[in-house]
């Protein structure tokens, strides 16, 4: 049997005996990276077959993941959604730009410090002091929710767009978040919508719609990820290894080599982006 | 999307400005009701200002914290408390606007033209806090303040001078008026306090505070070391009286003045603009922006310059890679100067604040400003002011956030724990920190609400 017309021309290349039947991929094993709840949108990192591997990786190393929180001063729902159940309303023409900036600096301070209290380094060592210096301090493992990074990029009363990057973090933390920032301006706010923008190095730019969930679409999109990657490759020096430094970086290099152990034709791993 | 309703709210909820409470609100999920059901709360104007709001933390059983609370508990259950180690809000009756911490007592003082402008609580045993009448004989006085007390100032116009800034050395303080000049009270063994000395003077209980005279022009800044007063005058000159052994006074000679004296050396015909003492090293920022020191090098202070343990006259301190200084701040056996970059430089003995590596340096070490907030989400960050205690530093940002490092002597630094701390740390003070004073072993530190 035929899957869909797409099916066909993958049988020209893959296939080329015309008397197979039957499904073309069986019992494939999906695995789903960091959670993303319904009521978000964006990027979500899901493993197929032998990339659920990798997966295990990306838990364990420490990726930061970047958010755009779009938020509406003037309620507070019992969900710290817009379309919770109203528990309060408030005025909100006494907010500034600037008085937001200023509730924005100290929920960063405050974050700050959370980084440097979690890690387990012994605080009266060098090595401390150096790790502070670089930005490398911070937890391991699981820990409450940090955000490493947080600013207003667009600010219209009522409404606002803040951009957060953050680690063990939930959506449901991030929501909070809002709901806490309306309070610390003495108003009320509610989050009207959350998008994940990057989880540790996949972004929105490689990633594919629901519409293209397809396996000729997926091998077409790694494909081009190859003959991309060969590309920049050419482009660097030769024979230039990068140094593993960052968690980031082994995860890449964890990415590199799980991608060329893939056999041909079999799907390594599949991007996807959810709509809400 | 709901949207508050602009139509005028009734009056007694826009005027109580309170919160009104939650009435008869359900947990269970309502469908999203439209606009118009319910009470919109107006919490804060459009034109509220900021609160001001004083902190401290530290030791306590000096009473130099101000709540006495912590040194004699309310009732039977409570234990007394000795350190604090998180910042502590002190209710002030007026908005204080310039605080100063001296060896164990601390003054707070208020810009009004109020009759009371200045506060002192701690240890008084030299009268530094001038005369604090006891409840049951008006004749003696308390040796030991446990909340802030009026300093009575002995002034011409009360009623129209206000106090501009306050000045604590080991038992001695300072405070300069707008009007009316300079006052100073406390032990004048070795003349700090700018008067004659008295042979055998008993401190404690006396009613002096003396104003200073002798000044050629308006005295803009006062600073106080351990047992001696500098003093900045507008056309910028400095003039110093006290103690002299190391040299501390900048006059020339290592004996003891009693009578402010102009300080000469490399300071003549420099305009100064800021000076600063805490311990028996003194310096000064002229105001194109170089520095000038004086007094011990024991600690390698002044070892850009010379290498013997003191200097009695003022010398210019070339600083290599520094920049323009605008700031500098001298502690007990260390220094620190903030260029206009906001970049912080720190050189001396103990702990610098460059992991516990660093114990000591004699040319100026930067510290990363990414200790101080600065990464790529924030590129801009800058320090404004610092200050340094006996052993310890403190740093304000521009964003009001407040850094300290050094020695955790009996909890000054306020981090929550007595551990010493080798590089800048955040202090979580509930609001923006506009300035702080360091003491020995407390501090005080002033702040501003977010809104």
């Amino acid at each position: 049997t035929i899957l869909n017309c797409s099916c066909c021309e993958l049988r020209k290349y893959i296939f080329p005996y015309f008397l197979v039947t039957g499904p073309e991929f069986r019992n494939i094993r999906v695995g789903v990276g960091h959670r993303l709840d319904a009521f978000s949108s964006g990027v979500l990192v899901l493993g197929v077959g032998n990339g659920n591997k990798t997966l295990n990786d990306l838990y364990r190393t420490r990726v930061t993941r970047d958010y755009t929180l779009e938020g509406e001063f003037g309620t507070a729902t019992h969900d710290f959604t817009h379309s919770g159940g109203v528990m309060e309303r408030s005025t909100y023409d006494h907010i500034t730009q600037d008085k937001l900036e200023r509730v924005l600096a100290m929920l960063e301070g405050a974050n700050q410090k959370a980084l440097l209290m979690y890690s387990n380094v012994d605080m009266r060592s060098q090595e401390a002091y150096e790790m502070a210096v670089q930005g490398l301090l911070g937890p391991e493992g699981k820990s409450a929710p940090i955000l490493t990074g947080l600013r207003c990029i667009h600010f219209q009363p009522p409404n606002f767009i803040l951009e957060v990057q953050c680690l063990n973090e939930t959506q449901k933390y991030l929501r909070k978040l809002v709901h806490e920032i309306g309070l610390e301006l003495r108003s009320t706010a509610v989050c009207k919508g959350i998008r994940r923008t990057r989880d540790g190095l996949f972004t929105l730019q490689d990633a594919l719609t629901h519409h293209y969930w397809t396996a000729a679409d997926i091998t077409q999109a790694i494909r081009q990820y190859h003959s991309s990657k060969k590309h920049r490759k050419r482009s660097q020096s030769p024979a230039k290894k990068p140094a593993l430094k960052t968690s980031e970086d082994v995860t890449a290099a964890q990415q590199n080599k799980a991608n060329e152990e893939a056999a041909v034709g079999t799907i390594k791993k599949l991007v996807a982006e959810t709509s809400s | 999307m709901a949207f508050p309703c602009v139509r005028p709210c009734p009056r007694h909820v826009s005027a109580g400005l309170q919160v009104c409470g939650y009435a008869t609100l359900s947990k269970a999920s309502r469908p999203q009701e439209k606009s118009s059901a319910g009470p919109v709360f107006q919490y804060v104007g459009q034109n509220k200002k900021p609160t001001h709001k004083v902190f401290v933390w530290g030791f306590s059983f000096t009473g130099a914290l101000g709540i006495p609370s912590f040194v004699v508990p309310d009732n039977g259950r409570k234990k007394p408390r000795k350190y604090q180690l998180t910042p502590y809000r002190l209710e002030t009756a007026a908005q204080i606007s310039s605080a100063a911490c001296g060896y164990g007592f601390s003054l707070i003082a208020s810009s009004t033209k109020d009759t009371s402008k200045l506060w002192g609580m701690g240890l008084n045993k030299d009268s530094q806090l001038g005369f604090q009448r006891t409840q049951h004989s008006r004749h003696q006085s308390y040796d030991y303040v446990l909340e802030p007390s009026p300093v009575a100032l002995p002034l011409v116009k009360p009623l129209q001078t206000r106090v501009l800034q306050v000045a604590c050395g080991r038992a001695h303080s300072l405070v300069l008026t707008d009007r009316a000049g300079v006052f100073s009270m406390g032990n004048n063994s070795y003349g700090q306090c700018g008067r004659r000395i008295v042979e055998d003077e008993v401190y404690s209980g006396s009613h002096i505070i003396h104003k200073i005279e002798g000044f050629s022009s308006r005295v803009v800044q006062v600073a106080c070391g351990q047992d001696h007063s500098l003093f900045l005058t507008e056309t910028g000159k400095v003039l110093a009286c006290g103690w002299g052994a190391d040299g501390q006074t900048g006059l020339g000679h290592h004996n003891i003045s009693s009578t402010p004296v102009e300080v000469g050396g490399d300071l003549s015909g420099v305009e100064v603009q800021q000076i600063s003492t805490y311990g028996d090293c003194s310096l000064a920022v002229s105001r194109d922006g170089q520095l000038f020191g004086w007094g011990n090098s024991e600690y390698r202070q002044l070892a850009s310059v010379t290498e013997a343990t003191q200097i009695s006259s003022p010398r210019h301190l070339p600083l290599k890679g520094c920049g323009k200084v605008v700031q500098a701040a001298c502690g007990g056996s260390q220094v620190a100067v903030l260029n206009d970059k906001g970049e912080v430089f720190v050189w001396g003995y103990g702990i610098l604040g460059k992991g516990p590596n660093l114990s000591e340096s004699s040319t100026p070490e930067m510290i990363p400003s990414t200790l101080f907030g600065r990464s790529e989400f924030n590129p801009s960050v800058a320090v404004t002011r610092i200050r340094c205690g006996l052993s310890h530093f403190a740093a304000v940002t521009d964003r009001g956030e407040l850094f300290v490092w050094g020695k955790n002597v009996r909890g000054c630094l306020g981090i929550g724990k007595r551990d010493d701390q080798y590089f800048p740390w955040r202090v979580t003070v509930p609001g923006q920190v506009v300035d702080v004073a360091c003491g020995v072993d407390h501090m005080v530190a002033l702040a501003k609400s977010l809104l």
